[in-house]
């Protein structure tokens, strides 16, 4: 035994963690397309064809528009809000040339300055951001 | 006969890979996170391993959402170092090893793990990086690896205590193959880390420290730990540990602990490395 095994209980933890979005199973299929989507671009000439026309390219897929929208924003929380993950959406700011450390800085609202200032002091503290319903 | 004789625990951060690839890691920022793996590349030039059996995860790369194998094992005799979307890591081809590979999975599969079996596979940074970081830079990699492949990325990822159930089951499968090999398990991945959303950025040095401390001796506590802890305390992407669990699993009930080393940060994450034996029984 390793926790719950009701997987009732085990999903309804993962809504309390602050300013986290787990990829459950509901998350994997609601951004099935937008991930493969995203996984197209690990190739050399679908990163072309995409740098060439965004909207086409994205036509090419069923996604929701707000998907594609959220996309063509480089809105990542939104995009893992609407089912993406990290390591595909990854293909699409890996494409705009950005790292890991640019890309996940917008993700907190801090600027790239503040974010790698915070990471080099130490990263962000625990404190406070475990549970939203106990506040430890 | 085949014998484990060490555990080895790893991050496995790309900015690591890009790092040693392009000659930064004398730089004041790279400095400290390599440093620590200095007694462990004169210490593996002296074991000399046969066979690492390697625990990582795919970030995305050989597999997409189309099928998403809790364990895997892949029995190929080689695997190219995978594109991740700016072109392979300028690292050398890894060498595998066929026959110790399929013993392992049909033993593992008898011993009641459902293996997914692998014959072709890219492998990213998640299997590259440690070996960078084990080796350094040479033409060839000095020994043959065993990928093993955890899903970390959908949930439900596997327990803690079914990767150390499963390391047990490696280390018997091991024992029983003919030839004498000298045989490492390293798990890879971690520490605290958080990729993703507001809160991205998470580092806690507390619950990583006493993490590495309860990988050695006899306590098994870290297999009970529940996915929503290492959530909690280690960050979204922190559920990597578990695979650090196969490779503490199969080296028995007690072990010694050779080396440790954790540094903040390397890009967005905790850097921790372990070295383990196998205490005699």
């Amino acid at each position: 035994m390793t926790g719950s095994t009701d997987i009732h209980d085990y999903l309804a933890q993962f809504d309390d963690i602050p300013g986290t979005r787990v990829f459950t199973a509901k998350r994997a299929r609601q951004g099935f397309h937008l991930n493969q989507f995203a996984m197209s671009l690990m190739k050399a000439e679908n990163r072309e064809r995409w740098k060439a026309d965004e909207r086409a390219y994205l036509d090419a897929w069923p996604m929701s528009e707000e998907q594609k929208q959220a996309v063509l924003d480089r809105d990542y929380n939104r995009l893992l809000d609407l089912g993406g993950n990290i390591y595909f959406v990854a293909k699409l700011f890996s494409t705009d040339g950005l790292s890991f450390l640019q890309a996940v800085s917008t993700m907190s609202g801090m600027t790239l300055e503040d974010y790698s200032a915070m990471m080099v002091a130490g990263g962000r503290s625990p404190e406070g951001q475990r549970s939203i319903k106990d506040k430890y | 006969m085949a014998r484990i004789t060490a555990g080895v625990a790893s991050s496995h951060i790309p900015a690591l890979g890009y790092a040693s690839d392009f000659d930064k890691t004398s730089e004041p920022y790279w400095t400290p996170a390599f440093a620590g793996y200095e007694w462990t590349r004169a210490w593996e030039a002296e074991q000399k391993p046969d066979v690492v059996i390697l625990v990582f995860n795919d970030h995305a790369s050989a597999f997409d959402m189309n099928i998403i194998p809790t364990f895997a094992i892949a029995c190929a005799e080689e695997f190219q170092p995978a594109d991740e979307g700016w072109g392979p890591r300028p690292v050398p081809v890894v060498k595998g090893h066929p026959d110790l590979a399929w013993h392992i999975a049909q033993s593992c599969i008898l011993d009641e793990f459902d293996m997914t079996i692998i014959n072709e596979m890219p492998v990213d940074h998640g299997l590259t990086v440690p070996l960078s970081m084990m080796f350094g830079k040479p033409a060839a990699w000095p020994c043959r690896v065993i990928p093993i492949a955890v899903n970390v990325v959908t949930y439900p990822p596997p327990s803690g205590n079914r990767c150390w159930m499963l390391g047990e089951a490696i280390a018997k499968a091991v024992a029983s193959f003919p030839e004498d090999l000298n045989v490492q398990i390293w798990g890879t991945g971690g520490m605290s880390h958080q990729l993703q959303g507001p809160r991205a950025g998470l580092i806690n040095k507390a619950w990583d420290n006493a993490f590495i401390d309860k990988l050695e001796g006899d306590t098994q506590e870290l297999r009970y730990i529940p996915h929503i802890e290492y959530l909690r305390e280690a960050g979204s992407e922190g559920i990597e540990l578990v695979m650090w669990l196969i490779m503490r699993g199969a080296l028995g009930k007690t072990t010694r602990m050779l080396h440790r080393h954790y540094h903040v940060p390397a890009s967005n994450t905790a850097v921790g490395h372990v070295v383990l034996q196998p205490e005699q029984e």
